[in-house]
């Protein structure tokens, strides 16, 4: 069955996937950090906080709103580029050269790195090969669009 | 030889004839059964990710008791050890922890440790075969490799000078930057190679560079280098990776500087919390900083605009030599060398330097830069 995007349910997906295939993110490292992301649509957004710990995604959970204090970065975008995102995950197994997260978000044209702290930010690039392979494992899960 | 033995080992009686009496009687010594130490029995605050130095931070062998001034320790002895009269001054240039410490040194380091990657095997190398980029993009891509191997090569240099100068207290820094050393020397694995792979060989050195690279190994202190290194320069450098990662032209080259960004971003995040830690707990140095900081812009400034770089990154940038690709790679390249200064900013903005931009004439270029990209139409 489809799993609808954005919404829990697709983060806790992609968590269990990564659980599945601990020796692969074992291998990438550790990765400790917590971000948000914010889908938007038609003015509104739905936002997501995912708390990634030592290997795992620990939690993650709908919020209202995304307190920039409270995470170290946030990836923002509209719901139409997320979309392209994971379809062309799916088509190809991973992100391709065009889709790949910092080729999106680089100049903020597509997606946008939003944070308070830069040195919370420069966190996306430690862990970066880390989340990308998180968004990967979308290749593996069915996924529908609201 | 620089420094000889105080005793010839080989010609001394007394101590020829205890090595001979403990082998002919079996009599030993075993006072270091009676170390004057501390008994501690560590344990995983986290079994996932095992016993880190952090579980270890415990009395007299953890680093949060470590003073300001080690006075106590100019041996090799390892911190927490009992130290018996006769070992020699190791004569440590920096025993000053503000001088080295950073914010979460020691997670800086499990984490060097625990994101360790293989050149030779975790780049997917085999995918270059069926690649033939056009001979301008191919040479453009080696210029830039040749420029960051350069880069990475004193990069390994400068850290490893400094391992032997840092007090044997300061383990989990020596730590860091013996990891360092290592992802630096990994970089230059990766750029040389990724050189080479183009089919055009190793472009051109460049002057300067290389004027900036020496500023970085030549630091009168490790704070002077660190700033110049670690906050400046690899700060500079991160942003200049994730633009080369937007920029690659194959899945290979996005693959490598996703994987050196991240080693560099950690080497930053070091840089930051260091700076934080000498501002908070050394605020006396503050002036001394922005001497550093005057010295380090003004390399940094040079090296990224030196034009073996910049123009390989034109040509990246706007797809070849036509008049339209480098219009269109001026612009891309512009907005990335704003976005290098204005990044390098925030950070010290947010380290506790906000006053930084009122006395830095690199602020004064990055508002003239500004400027005339606005003029040039370039959107920024």
């Amino acid at each position: 069955m489809a799993i609808s995007f954005p919404s829990t349910d697709y983060f806790e997906a992609l968590k269990g996937k990564m659980t599945a295939q601990q020796e692969k993110f074992r291998r990438l490292g550790f990765i400790d950090t917590t971000f948000g992301v914010k889908v938007g649509n038609n003015g509104k957004a739905r936002n997501f906080v995912l708390e990634f710990e030592v290997f795992d995604l620990k939690n993650v959970r709908e919020v209202d709103a995304i307190d920039l204090k409270k995470v170290d970065f946030m990836i923002e975008g509209d719901a139409r580029v997320w979309r392209e995102m994971i379809e062309n995950i799916h088509r190809n197994g991973e992100a391709d050269s065009s889709h790949d997260l910092n080729t999106l978000a680089h100049f903020g044209e597509q997606l946008k790195i939003v944070y308070d702290d830069p040195d919370g930010h420069d966190k996306l690039y430690r862990f970066m090969e880390s989340i990308q392979k998180f968004f990967d494992l979308s290749s593996q899960v069915e996924v529908s669009f609201s | 030889m620089a420094y000889l033995s105080t005793t010839n080992y080989l010609e001394d009686k007394d101590f020829i004839d205890k090595w001979l009496y403990t082998m002919r009687t079996g009599e030993m010594d075993l006072s270091w059964m009676k170390a004057a130490t501390e008994k501690v029995k560590p344990h995983e605050a986290n079994s996932r990710r095992g016993l880190t130095y952090r579980d270890l931070d415990l009395g007299s062998y953890g680093f949060t008791g470590v003073p300001e001034k080690v006075r106590g320790n100019r041996s090799y002895a390892p911190r927490g050890a009992e130290i018996p009269a006769g070992v020699p001054d190791a004569q440590p240039w920096v025993s000053r922890k503000s001088e080295v410490w950073a914010f979460n040194t020691e997670s800086y380091y499990e984490e060097a440790v625990s994101r360790q990657w293989n050149v030779t095997t975790d780049i997917p190398w085999e995918r270059l075969d069926s690649v033939e980029l056009p001979e301008t993009i191919g040479k453009a891509l080696s210029q830039l490799m040749t420029f960051l191997t350069e880069v990475e090569m004193i990069a390994t240099d400068t850290p490893a000078m400094w391992l032997p100068r840092l007090n044997p207290d300061f383990i989990e820094v020596k730590a860091f930057i013996a990891a360092q050393a290592m992802d630096e020397a990994r970089h230059t694995e990766a750029f040389r190679k990724r050189a080479l792979t183009t089919g055009w060989g190793l472009m051109k050195a460049s002057p300067v560079n290389e004027m900036a690279l020496k500023h970085l190994r030549d630091a009168d202190s490790f704070s002077e280098m660190s700033v110049a290194l670690h906050l400046v320069a690899e700060g500079n450098v991160l942003t200049m990776f994730r633009f080369s990662e937007y920029l690659s032209p194959t899945d290979v080259d996005k693959r490598i500087f996703r994987l050196v960004m991240q080693d560099e971003a950690r080497h930053v995040g070091y840089g930051m919390q260091h700076f934080k830690y000498v501002l908070e707990n050394f605020p006396e140095k503050r002036e001394v900083l922005h001497a550093h900081l005057d010295e380090a812009e003004n390399i940094s400034f040079a090296g990224s605009a030196a034009t073996e770089l910049t123009e390989s990154f034109i040509i990246l940038a706007g797809g070849g030599l036509k008049k339209e690709n480098i219009e269109e790679g001026i612009k891309i390249t512009t907005k990335f060398n704003l976005k290098q200064m204005e990044e390098h900013f925030e950070r010290l903005d947010k380290c506790g330097m906000p006053e930084r931009k009122q006395r830095s004439k690199l602020y004064q270029m990055y508002e003239m830069g500004r400027a005339a990209a606005e003029a040039a139409g370039i959107k920024l």
